[in-house]
C-alpha cells in the first residue's frame, strides 16, 4: 500500500506558470488480462491549476500533467478568477497534448473523456468543460462529468490499489471541509461539513495575518514546525454534541484577536508559536470528528483528501490515532492531494462504469453539491 | 473550401458552416446568455442536419475578441478542443471585423460597437472599397478597409472620431441600443441603425472572412491561441495603478543624471550642482547616490561622499509636488544603509537654519545638532546648522 514512487518533472514557462509531469510507478496490473481496459482522458480546471491526465481502469496513472499558476496569483494574495481563467485557455491544449503523449496514446485509444464541472470558479471550470465537450463531440467518445471533491476522494484509489469502499473520508481543502462516508463507488454520504470557513481558508487567512503570505497551508505548516503548539490556547469549536460539523471562523477570529491585543500592548509575537498553536487547534478538531465518525459508522478504514490533507501535522495525528484504534489509514501523496486530473480520471472511471455520461449541454456548476445524485445531472445523459 | 465558424463573444451564440459561396447552415440564438449550454448542442444539430463530417472542413474560425470575457473563453476553449481532436487549423478573426463584415458592399462608414461596460464600447471604423481586377471587367469586388482597428473607447471618443470623418455612418452591434440616446446627442453626422437581420454577430460573416484569412495564410496554431480581451483583468489594472503611484528608491544611474540635475536646479537654484558634477560624483568609488523614481520620473535625489569612515550627505532634494510623503526619509535611510555597507560609520550634513521641516526629518533619522556655520548660505543670507549622526548613537 502507498508504495508509489513519484518522479516529478518540472519546468517553469516564461510567464511563471509551472509545468509538471508526474510519473507514478506503482503496481500496474489492476485488472485480469481477459477484461477490457478502460482508458480515460481527464481534464481539471476548477481553480488555478490546468491539469490533464490519462488513467487506466481508475487506478493506473499513465500520465499526470499539472500546469500550476500559483506564482501568478501570489502577488495578489490569492487566486484571481479572471487571471486563472485566461491562463487556463492558454494552457489547456498543451496539457491535454502532453497527457496523451506521455501516456503514449492518441485520442482513438481513449474510451471516455472526464471533466470537472463543479464546484469551483465558474470561469475557470468553463474552460475545461468547453474543451472536454469539444473533444467528446469531435471524437464521438462519451463525456463524463466529475465532482471535484469526489475526485479528491478518489485520489486514494490511485495511491492504494487495494482500497475499496466503504470507508470514512475527511476532505479538507481551501474551499471545502467535509466528512464523507463513502458507502460505495460513487455513493457519498456527507455526515459533517463546515458551517463557515473551510479549513484551508482559515489557514490562508491566518497566514496572511501573521505575515506568512500566500499560499497559507504550506507556509503555516512550515512555520508550525519551528513553534510550540501548546504556547497559546485557541478555542476548539464544538458545533453541538452529536454533530460532525466544523466551524473555523471562531478560531480564525481568536487568532486575529490575539494578534491585535499583542500589537496594542506592544508585545512581540512569536509567529511560529501562533502558527503551531492555530494548526494544532484545527488538527485537533479534524482528527476528533473523523475518529468519532469512524467509530459510529463502524469503519475500519479512514482516508483523507484535499489540499489540507498534505498538512504534515494532520497526517501524523490521524496516523497515530488510527494505529491506536486498529484502523487502516490512507493518505494520498502530496502531489495527489493538490488539484490534479488523475484523480478526476479515477472518479470518472467509476461514473463511466455506471453509465453516467453527460450530454453536450453540460454546463459548469460552481456550487455543485456533493453526493446528491438527483440534482447532479445538469447535462442530459446522451444514453 | 469549407469553414466552420463559432462566435460566442456577445449576446448571440452563433455557429455556421460555409462551403465556397454556399451557406450550408447557420444557427444563431440570442435569448439568454447560456452559451456554454447552447453551443455544442447547436453544433450537434448542424452536424446531424447537414451530415457534416468534421474531417471534411478546412479550418475552424473563431471570434478572437474583444467581447464578454467568459463568452470569448467558451468559444476559444471549444474551438481549441475541436482543432486538437480534428487536427484542423484555427483562424482567429477580430470580433469587430467580423461584425462589420455583415455590411459587405456598403460604401458608407461602418461602425460596429459592443457594450464594454464602464461607459466604454469595443468598436472600430471600417468601410468597403470596390475593386476591379482590370478596367474591362464589370464585376466589382469589395475589400474591407479598417479605418480604425478595433479598440476600447468611450462613447464620446468614438463619436468624436466619426464626426471628424464627417460622413454618414452605419451603426450596428449590441452597444447601439445601450448608447442610442447618447450617440444621437453626440453625433453630428447622419447615421443609420442596422435592423435585426444583421445587427449582431453572425457566424456566416465570420466564416466568409475566416475563409479569406485562411487563403491569406493567416491560420494559426490552436494550442497557443488565446482571445484578444483588449482589457486587463480588474486585479491587474488595480495592481498597475498601485505600482504607477508607488515610489521606487534605487541607485542613481548615469542616465538619471540629466533629470537629477533639473531637480537640483528646481530646488536649489544657483547652488544646484550641474549635470557634469553629478555625473562625476556618481562614478566615484567613495560616493553613493540614490534617487526616488515615480511613474518613470526622478522625483528625489540624495548623495553621500565617504572620507575615512565619515560620510557627508549632499544634494538632498525632493520634487515640490512629491513632498510630505516620506520620500526623503526613505531615500536617506537607503542612503545610510548603503553607506554603512561601504564602511561609513558616521554621517554629517548641513542645512539652512530656517528649514524646519528638513531639520525635523534629520532629527527623526537620529541626527544631532552639533553646531552652526554662520552665514554660509546666500540668497537669503542664512546660517547653516551642522548635524551629525555618529557611530553607536542609534
Amino acid at each position: 500500500m502507498g508504495n508509489n514512487n513519484e518522479n516529478i518533472q518540472r519546468r517553469t514557462d516564461e510567464d511563471g506558470v509551472i509545468f509538471m509531469s508526474v510519473k507514478t510507478e506503482g503496481e500496474n496490473q489492476t485488472k485480469s488480462s481477459d477484461e477490457k481496459d478502460i482508458t480515460i482522458l481527464a481534464i481539471e480546471s476548477s481553480c488555478d491549476e490546468t491539469a490533464a491526465a490519462v488513467v487506466r481502469n481508475g487506478r493506473e496513472v499513465l500520465s499526470n500533467i499539472i500546469s500550476s499558476q500559483i506564482a501568478l496569483h501570489t502577488i495578489y494574495g490569492g487566486v484571481v478568477p479572471e487571471i486563472a481563467s485566461r491562463k487556463h485557455v492558454e494552457k489547456i491544449n498543451g496539457c491535454v497534448r502532453a497527457a496523451l503523449s506521455e501516456a503514449g496514446c492518441n485520442l482513438e485509444d481513449i474510451d471516455a473523456i472526464a471533466v470537472t464541472y463543479g464546484p469551483g470558479l465558474v470561469g475557470a471550470l468553463l474552460v475545461g468543460v468547453s474543451e472536454a465537450k469539444a473533444l467528446s463531440f469531435a471524437t464521438g467518445k462519451p463525456l463524463v462529468g466529475v465532482h471535484h471533491i469526489e475526485g479528491h476522494i478518489c485520489a486514494n484509489y490511485i495511491e492504494y490499489k487495494e482500497l475499496e469502499p466503504p470507508f470514512m473520508c475527511l476532505v479538507a481543502s481551501g474551499g471545502h471541509s467535509h466528512l464523507v462516508y463513502v458507502k460505495d463507488y460513487g455513493v457519498y454520504d456527507i455526515i459533517g461539513q463546515t458551517r463557515d470557513d473551510a479549513a484551508g481558508e482559515a489557514f490562508d487567512k491566518v497566514a496572511r495575518a501573521i505575515g506568512l503570505g500566500y499560499p497559507g497551508g504550506p507556509k503555516v505548516d512550515a512555520a508550525a514546525k519551528q513553534g510550540d503548539p501548546d504556547a497559546i490556547s485557541f478555542p476548539r469549536a464544538k458545533t453541538s454534541e452529536k454533530s460532525y460539523d466544523f466551524s473555523f471562523s471562531g478560531l480564525k477570529s481568536a487568532v486575529l484577536n490575539f494578534l491585535n491585543q499583542a500589537e496594542m500592548k506592544g508585545e512581540e509575537v512569536n509567529k511560529n508559536d501562533v502558527a503551531a498553536s492555530f494548526q494544532k487547534a484545527v488538527v485537533d478538531v479534524l482528527t476528533e470528528h473523523t475518529m468519532e465518525a469512524a467509530k459510529e459508522y463502524g469503519c475500519k478504514k479512514i482516508a483523507i483528501a484535499g489540499g489540507v490533507a498534505s498538512n504534515t501535522s494532520l497526517r501524523e495525528r490521524l496516523q497515530s490515532e488510527c494505529e491506536k484504534q486498529g484502523i487502516a489509514f490512507y493518505r494520498p501523496s502530496p502531489v495527489l492531494c493538490t488539484d490534479n486530473a488523475a484523480m478526476i480520471g479515477a472518479a470518472g472511471y467509476y461514473e463511466f462504469l455506471k453509465g453516467n455520461t453527460m450530454g453536450m449541454d453540460l454546463n459548469a456548476v460552481p456550487n455543485l453539491p456533493l453526493g446528491d445524485r438527483e440534482r447532479r445531472y445538469h447535462g442530459r445523459s446522451s444514453k | 473550401m469549407k469553414i466552420l465558424a463559432i462566435d460566442t463573444s456577445g449576446l448571440v451564440c452563433t455557429v455556421a458552416v460555409v462551403e465556397d459561396d454556399r451557406l450550408l447552415a447557420e444557427f444563431s440564438i440570442q435569448h439568454k446568455i447560456t452559451h456554454s449550454e447552447l453551443l455544442l448542442p447547436m453544433l450537434e444539430q448542424i452536424r446531424d442536419r447537414i451530415s457534416l463530417d468534421m474531417n471534411s472542413i478546412d479550418a475552424i474560425a473563431v471570434s478572437a475578441g474583444p467581447g464578454s470575457f467568459t463568452g470569448l473563453r467558451i468559444g476559444a476553449a471549444t474551438v481549441k478542443g475541436l482543432c486538437l481532436a480534428t487536427n484542423k487549423p484555427l483562424v482567429a478573426v477580430p470580433t469587430l471585423d467580423a461584425l462589420a463584415y455583415n455590411m459587405y458592399g456598403n460604401e458608407n462608414i461602418i461602425c460596429p460597437m459592443m457594450d464594454a461596460r464602464r461607459s466604454q464600447v469595443y468598436t472600430g471604423i471600417y468601410t468597403f472599397v470596390p475593386e476591379k481586377e482590370n478596367e474591362n471587367q464589370k464585376e466589382l469586388k469589395y475589400s474591407m478597409k479598417a479605418i480604425m482597428p478595433q479598440s476600447a473607447l468611450s462613447v464620446e471618443e468614438i463619436a468624436g472620431k466619426l464626426n471628424e470623418i464627417g460622413k454618414t455612418v452605419v451603426l450596428l452591434g449590441d452597444g447601439v441600443p445601450v448608447y442610442r440616446d447618447k450617440l444621437d446627442e453626440l453625433l453630428k453626422v447622419n447615421y443609420v441603425i442596422v435592423p435585426a437581420l444583421s445587427n449582431r454577430q453572425r457566424a456566416a460573416a465570420l466564416a466568409v472572412l475566416g475563409g479569406i484569412y485562411l487563403r491569406e495564410g493567416k491560420a494559426q496554431d490552436s494550442d497557443s491561441f488565446s482571445p484578444e480581451y483588449l482589457r486587463a483583468s480588474q486585479a491587474e489594472r488595480e495592481a498597475k495603478e498601485k505600482k504607477k503611484n508607488s515610489v521606487v528608491i534605487r541607485d542613481m544611474q548615469a542616465e538619471d543624471v540629466t533629470d537629477a540635475a533639473i531637480l537640483e536646479k528646481e530646488n536649489l537654484g544657483s547652488e544646484a550642482w550641474t549635470e557634469k558634477q553629478l555625473l562625476e560624483m556618481n562614478t566615484r568609488d567613495d560616493s553613493v547616490y540614490v534617487v526616488a523614481e515615480k511613474n518613470g520620473r526622478i522625483v528625489g535625489l540624495c548623495g553621500l561622499q565617504i572620507v575615512s569612515g565619515e560620510g557627508e550627505i549632499f544634494n538632498v532634494s525632493v520634487s515640490p509636488d512629491c513632498r510630505r510623503s516620506g520620500i526623503a526619509f526613505d531615500m536617506l535611510k537607503t542612503l545610510i544603509e548603503k553607506g554603512t555597507k561601504k564602511g561609513c560609520e558616521s554621517y554629517t550634513l548641513e542645512v539652512r537654519e530656517g528649514n524646519t521641516s528638513a531639520r525635523k526629518l534629520y532629527e527623526k533619522l537620529g541626527f544631532v545638532n552639533e553646531g552652526v556655520r554662520p552665514g554660509l548660505y546666500d540668497n537669503p543670507k542664512e546660517d547653516a546648522v551642522i548635524y551629525w549622526k555618529r557611530k553607536g548613537t542609534e
